[in-house]
């Protein structure tokens, strides 16, 4: 089964991946031990976003589904954590809390993407319905600071948006600063070989293939609407863990999280990143974010003009992804060092599938 | 008795004039290259400031707005040009590109003008039948919508421009093989689709408040509009937006705006599970 | 007894009628030709046979099930399987992961390498076998997509036009390929142009022309039929 982390589907893989990922994720477990309280929640803050990016990549650059809505599934999915939370009364109960949220975005994506695939919705339709129900969402919580609008104690409260939800916890124990800051590691570390072991398992063999040509996937006798459904509900269900850690994070969120232009930062990262790669994805959001994070401090507008320009470079000079050129210049230029020294070692890599 | 109806009739203009005036510049630029432009709403944001700006200016409005409308359309042709041009093979980089774009010219009007703008008031005038009283300019836009309507029409079915464009939208290598000069035909085609996108911005720049996020207030009209109007104008366009019409009006009587458009997104994605070629397809296809 | 029979099927895209009324029945374990001038509903036909659109009018019978109202994917997993006309492979994949997304369902772990490198081998296939399929030659890709379709090991193999863009040699190997795999029991049905390659694998020849049956019998009987001739050589009345 391990043997599925490494595959045709994503890039990096051999001793020298294995143990940069290994360095890398010592690093991160290490940093809390040297940085103060305030920057570990800050970079905390960074990867709640990077789920809903590798469901994007994952929809957009495995399922060849341009999905503008994560942020609809984020916003489900954070609104949702915040009533459960509310209702269910805090404690442990909050831990049930985001498992449910993440639950209703992923049937809410199953409801959505079974009316767009079994309609035949695809290419530039599925970007604009999904961006559609999306906006309609954002205006919709817009409206809705009147007090008629609650369920249960839980007020929705319009561009305010909805506070006073317990963050995650254990018992007595907030899971804050630090604490969160490690559970978002492990989510992560396990997300992303998750979804290694998915896309280059027969499951990704056949999303990758509807990708490519849909009608030969079905001729080799695969429904492939129900793998596009299952992408789509992945993918979605990302964006929606990404929106519960993040009302369980700040404990409030708003309709500036789905609306525009936050609707738009999850294709900026997963575009600039190389949307083909897990691997790249996510380090390009992550850099990205940081980037942002930093520029927004003095002017948040700038930072969003800086986002459009990346979007709009990213498609004029790299379409498939800066990181990801990148990141495949430096591998190629590892593989030529190598090749020159040590050529025999070399030989197996070319077979993969027989290792 | 009449008085109702009169009254069902204007709130049915109303929503109509605002899906056709905010649908029919994206519906062209789709129809024609196959792409949709992401930075339709800050064209339409782009015709309300140059609009109030005019008149600030002391330019009377119908003046200002067409002026505004044909601002959006030079800027469109500037940005086929220098943008757009490069993806007509691939729709979903251009999809990217005007998203960016649209990112850019936002965010930068937030930070050059700020959020407030002096508005210009809608115009006054009304009248009343029976008990009720009615807005004249509403039904001004009204008028404009069906005058829109025609125009492409016109253009499309009785020029010269019309019948090569026809023939780009059908097969561009064989009307480039032809002699058509496909890239200005393109380009022209996305001017006039950001001119009425200027020109939504401008017939309704009296009416609302002036922020540059304004564009977002109409992209999903514009958006469900095509989505289920397809690549045709006058047969998919137009009817479409007549069937929302109908859909938003009944809701929005019973129910409010918001819930009118959650009702309309639900209709659309209702509508393209049972036809998923779009309204137009049935349209055309009776018409064979 | 008869594998796949299609009754009084008829296509019409607007006004265009591409198949009228045809009846054809595949016998279970013969290598069946398809031959008519081009413009004749050969490729619809396969197309409403595998499912990708559906009937105007008539009824397609799988066995002794009704099939016209399935999906294609679901009369794949009948035991069909089709090569299209023009090659219709995974261009962004490498080979073996073409091969290896038909052969999935069916086979596992090292069962199923043992099988994509045999027909790799019986392909060709095997040096080129991590390339991307789109950098393969036309020909090659034509090679690529044979192997998927018999990778289901289907009891029907549909092949449209499957010796296009290869040269004799290639051909003839092809023609030996199926009735290799016709003699451990698979049924044939392939629409083809190359008269020597319908004569070395037929057993029974249908001809269709402005979308009706206009011949059968064996490719003798057909080619002494003179109207045959006739429309073939275009002296026919014209349309």
């Amino acid at each position: 089964m391990f043997k599925l982390l490494e595959g045709p589907q994503t890039l990096g893989r051999g001793k020298m991946f294995w143990s940069c990922f290994l360095v890398v994720l010592a690093g991160a477990l290490a940093y809390p031990l040297f940085a103060d309280s305030y920057d570990v929640g800050n970079f905390a803050y960074f990867l709640i976003w990077i789920f809903m990016a590798l469901g994007l990549c994952l929809m957009w650059g495995y399922g060849g589904m341009l999905s503008f809505g994560q942020t609809l599934f984020f916003g489900i999915a954070g609104y949702g954590y915040g009533v459960l939370a509310i209702n269910m009364g805090g404690g442990s109960a909050t831990i049930a809390a985001l498992v449910l949220s993440v639950v209703l975005a992923m049937i809410a994506a199953g409801i959505l993407g079974y009316f767009m695939i079994w309609g035949g919705i695809n290419g530039i339709f599925f970007g604009i319905v999904t961006l559609s129900a999306t906006l309609v969402l954002a205006f919709f919580l817009g409206q809705t600071a009147g007090p008629e609008w609650h369920i249960g104690p839980a007020r929705l409260n319009g561009f305010n948006g909805m506070k006073g939800m317990d963050p995650l916890t254990v018992g007595d124990f907030y899971i804050e600063g630090s604490a969160l800051y490690y559970v978002m590691v492990a989510l992560i570390v396990i997300v992303y070989l998750a979804l290694r072991m998915l896309v280059n398992s027969g499951i990704g063999n056949v999303i990758v293939a509807t990708r490519e040509n849909p009608q030969r996937a079905e001729m080799l006798g695969y429904d492939v609407r129900k793998y596009q459904l299952l992408t789509f509900v992945i993918g979605s269900g990302l964006a929606g863990l990404s929106g519960a850690l993040y009302t369980s994070w700040g404990q409030f969120i708003t309709p500036s999280s789905i609306g525009l232009p936050a609707a738009a930062m999850p294709i900026v990262w997963v575009a600039f990143s190389g949307r083909s790669d897990l691997t790249a994805t996510l380090v390009g959001s992550f850099l990205l974010l940081f980037g942002f994070q930093t520029i927004t401090v003095y002017s948040q507008q700038a930072a969003l003009v800086l986002m459009g320009a990346l979007l709009l470079a990213t498609v004029m000079l790299a379409p498939q992804g800066f990181v990801l050129g990148i990141g495949k210049l430096a591998a190629d230029w590892w593989q030529g060092r190598r090749r020159r020294g040590d050529v025999v070692a070399d030989a197996g890599r070319l077979q993969p599938e027989e290792s | 008795m009449s008085a109702e109806l009169f009254s069902l009739f204007y709130q049915f203009a109303d929503v109509f004039a605002f899906l056709i005036l905010s649908a029919a510049g994206l519906a062209i630029v789709f129809g024609m290259m196959g792409v949709i432009n992401m930075a339709h709403g800050e064209f339409i944001m782009c015709g309300a400031y140059v609009t109030v700006g005019l008149v600030n200016l002391g330019v009377p409005l119908a003046i200002a707005q067409i002026l505004a409308a044909l601002t959006a359309g030079l800027i469109g042709v500037l940005v086929e040009f220098l943008v757009v041009r490069r993806f007509y093979k691939r729709p979903l980089d251009s999809l990217l590109a005007t998203w960016g774009l649209s990112l850019i010219v936002t965010q930068s009007m937030l930070l050059i003008v700020g959020s407030a703008v002096r508005g210009i008031g809608t115009p006054e005038g009304s009248f009343a039948i029976g008990g009720y009283t009615f807005s004249t300019y509403r039904l001004v836009l009204f008028g404009c919508a069906v005058a829109v309507l025609a125009g492409l029409y016109i253009i499309f079915m009785k020029t010269r421009f019309g019948v090569i464009a026809r023939a780009t939208m059908q097969n561009a290598a064989m009307a480039k093989a032809l002699g058509a000069r496909t890239g200005r035909i393109y380009a022209i085609s996305f001017g006039i689709g950001t001119g009425l996108a200027g020109l939504c911005g401008a017939l309704y720049a009296p009416t609302m408040t002036l922020i540059p996020t304004m564009g977002a207030t109409f992209v999903v009209e514009s958006f469900v509009t095509v989505v289920i109007g397809g690549a045709n104008v006058l047969l998919g366009t137009a009817p479409a937006a007549v069937f929302l019409a109908m859909i938003r009006m009944a809701l929005n009587a019973s129910y409010g705006q918001i819930i009118g458009q959650i009702g309309m997104l639900v209709a659309v994605i209702l509508i393209i599970r049972v036809l998923p070629e779009g309204l137009s397809s049935v349209l055309v296809r009776r018409g064979r | 007894m008869s594998l796949v029979e299609v009754k009084g099927v008829s296509k019409r895209f607007g006004g265009l009628t591409a198949v009228s009324g045809v009846d054809l029945a595949v016998n279970a374990g013969e290598i069946h030709c398809l031959i008519g001038p081009n413009g004749a509903g050969k490729s619809t036909l396969f197309k409403l046979i595998v499912g990708l659109y559906p009937p105007t009018e008539g009824s397609i019978l799988f066995g002794t099930v009704d099939i016209t109202a399935e999906r294609p994917y679901a009369r794949v997993q009948r035991g069909m399987s089709i090569k299209m006309q023009a090659p219709s492979v995974f261009k962004e994949l490498p080979v073996r992961q073409n091969i290896q997304t038909a052969l999935q369902e069916r086979l596992s772990g090292s069962e199923r390498i043992a099988e994509e490198d045999r027909l790799l081998t019986l392909l060709n296939l095997a040096a080129d076998s991590d390339k991307l399929a789109g950098v393969l030659s036309h020909g090659q890709q034509q090679w690529l997509e044979i192997g998927m379709a018999l990778a289901l090991k289907p009891q029907l193999l549909l092949l449209d036009e499957p010796t296009a863009g290869m040269s004799p040699e290639e051909t003839f190997r092809t023609g030996e390929l199926i009735r290799s795999f016709n003699a451990e029991g698979m049924t044939v049905l392939v629409v083809e142009h190359d008269m020597a390659f319908v004569r070395q694998v037929a057993q029974r020849v249908t001809v269709l022309h402005l979308g009706r049956i206009f011949a059968r019998g064996t490719l003798d009987s057909i080619l002494q039929d003179e109207k045959v001739a006739e429309i073939y050589l275009g002296k026919t009345h014209a349309h």
